[in-house]
């Protein structure tokens, strides 16, 4: 009996789980589908370009500077155990490019984004906002949705190559400063390392991480119900989801990328 | 003539709760009227069962004739954009000035739309001053004229009027009502109003329609709701705790 009633409700979640992924594709589907197909809204694209990319600037570029000098410091260090502290300026550009500029950039902005999307859209169900659109001859996902899921994958890129650039600049900062490297030995051994692949597997991981961050932002706004409360899940729910299929993505691509 | 809007046998249940158990209703053109009921009668599921914004499960809702129940897509959108409303809260976008939310809906240059937007605020009062101010900076009366006139802005022929005085003070919520009834005579619209607030039915009403346990119990002129002959309206009107509508009050 017990095992009959566990095995119900593993079935129960089971069926949520797949309701909720249902939902969200189709959700994704019905957003794609007006991304390609006018009418656009240019005004709210570029609105949400600045929302998304200019002021989410400061925090981006802070977390990679400070993250490029912590991992130039600790390759140092791990790599002074075997003779290996040469490695520096190769190892902290390309872990720097490959991996935590575009993941700690994603997740930065995730936290920021993702949480006010939900946020703004969850109160504008709760307040009836999104019915009135409706009622004002615009589609709410065209209005809302398209443009927050075509600035955020056009503007990640971007800010991951800031990221990457202030990441990398940061290891600079103190191998030269701290640890007595050569500027320009540095320099050209990091250009020297980076390859064509480091950074397009970070632009393309940057803009699948901007689809997700906007994705999962609008659709648990959007679908946002019993007032406040409501809207408080809807925004942990966004960001929690946002970060998962961030770190899984990112390993996904990583195996493709650089698996074999 | 043909009702503008012809409801029959409406139905719609959340899970186990039937809200709407076989509506039967009919507005003529250029008709007022306003539907009374209790709170989570289903007055507001109504409205929006109508503007398609909820599905029902069953049941015919004719708009001029054509069935409106099962649109989807395009035909939906049509549908939607022949009726305005003005909600509870206002639902005004918070991010917008007063202008840009009044022209919502319309379309031509920025300079015509503002044009169109003062006009309009001009009709429910309001002066151009407010024009750029964000609703947030607005008084809540103010806050539902400015809504009234975005409702009215398309000229939609058919407008739906949801607690249009909820949350106002008696004087706010008599120019509100008054706004509505002069704003229907003058414009010719078709006018459906949702409301418990009896200053506000006998102001704003040609007729009066009464929903209570999903079905409309009893509907006539506005003259007519004094001497109903309804237990269930003449509890109502009246605001008694006693009679045939029990409330779920659990005794200390």
């Amino acid at each position: 009996m017990i095992l009959v009633d566990g095995l119900v409700a593993l079935g129960a979640v089971v069926i949520g789980l797949l309701a909720t992924l249902g939902r969200l594709v189709r959700f994704a589907g019905a957003a794609l589908g007006r991304v390609v197909a006018p009418p656009w809204y240019p005004g709210q694209i570029l609105q949400q370009m600045l929302v998304i990319g200019w002021f989410s600037l400061p925090v981006v570029g802070l977390t990679a500077l400070f993250t490029g000098s912590a991992l130039a410091q600790q390759i140092f260090i791990g790599g002074s155990r075997f003779n290996a502290a040469s490695t520096v300026p190769a190892v902290t550009v390309i872990g720097v490019v490959r991996e935590l500029g575009p993941v700690l950039g994603g997740l930065m902005v995730a936290g920021r984004v993702a949480s006010a999307m939900a946020a703004e859209l969850g109160t504008m169900r709760v307040t009836e906002q999104i019915d009135a659109l409706v009622t004002l001859r615009t589609d709410p996902l065209r209005w809302l949705v398209v443009p927050r899921l075509v600035a955020a994958v056009l503007v990640m890129p971007i800010l991951v190559l800031v990221s990457n650039a202030l990441g990398v600049m940061g290891g600079w900062l103190l191998a030269t400063q701290r640890l007595g490297f050569n500027s320009a030995q540095y320099l050209a051994t990091t250009a020297r390392y980076l390859e064509a692949d480091d950074v397009v597997s970070s632009l393309v991981k940057a803009a699948v991480f901007g689809f997700f961050i906007a994705l999962m932002g609008c659709y648990h706004g959007y679908h946002s119900g019993g007032g406040a409360a409501g809207v408080g899940r809807a925004t942990t729910n966004a960001v929690v989801s946002s970060f998962i299929l961030i770190l899984l993505s990112n390993l996904i691509i990583t195996v493709i990328v650089f698996g074999s | 003539m043909i009702p503008r809007i012809a409801i029959s046998g409406l139905a719609k249940a959340f899970g186990p709760k039937r809200v709407l158990a076989g509506v039967d209703l009919a507005v003529m053109p250029g008709e007022s009227l306003v539907i009374i009921g209790g709170s989570g009668t289903g007055k507001s599921v109504l409205l929006k069962c109508i503007l398609g914004l909820v599905r029902a499960d069953s049941g015919s809702i004719l708009i001029d004739g054509a069935e409106v129940q099962g649109l989807k897509g395009a035909a939906l959108a049509r549908h939607q954009a022949g009726i305005g409303m003005l909600f509870q809260g206002g639902a005004l976008f918070d991010s917008l000035p007063v202008w840009r939310n009044v022209s919502f809906a319309l379309s031509g240059s920025a300079a015509a739309r503002r044009a169109a937007a003062i006009e309009n605020l001009a009709r429910v009062g309001l002066g151009e001053d407010v024009a750029d101010l964000k609703p947030a900076a607005l008084s809540g009366g103010m806050q539902k004229r400015v809504a009234l006139a975005r409702a009215i802005a398309a000229r939609p022929p058919i407008i739906f009027f949801d607690e249009p005085t909820t949350g106002l003070d008696p004087i706010m919520a008599d120019v509100i009502n008054r706004l509505i009834r002069s704003l229907v005579s003058d414009l010719r619209i078709t006018a459906l109003t949702i409301t418990h607030d009896m200053a506000s039915v006998r102001r704003v009403a040609d007729k009066v329609a009464m929903l209570h346990g999903g079905q409309i119990i009893w509907q006539d002129a506005v003259d007519a709701i004094d001497h109903s002959g309804n237990a269930y309206v003449d509890q109502f009107i009246h605001g008694r705790a006693e009679g045939p509508i029990a409330m779920p009050v659990a005794k200390p």
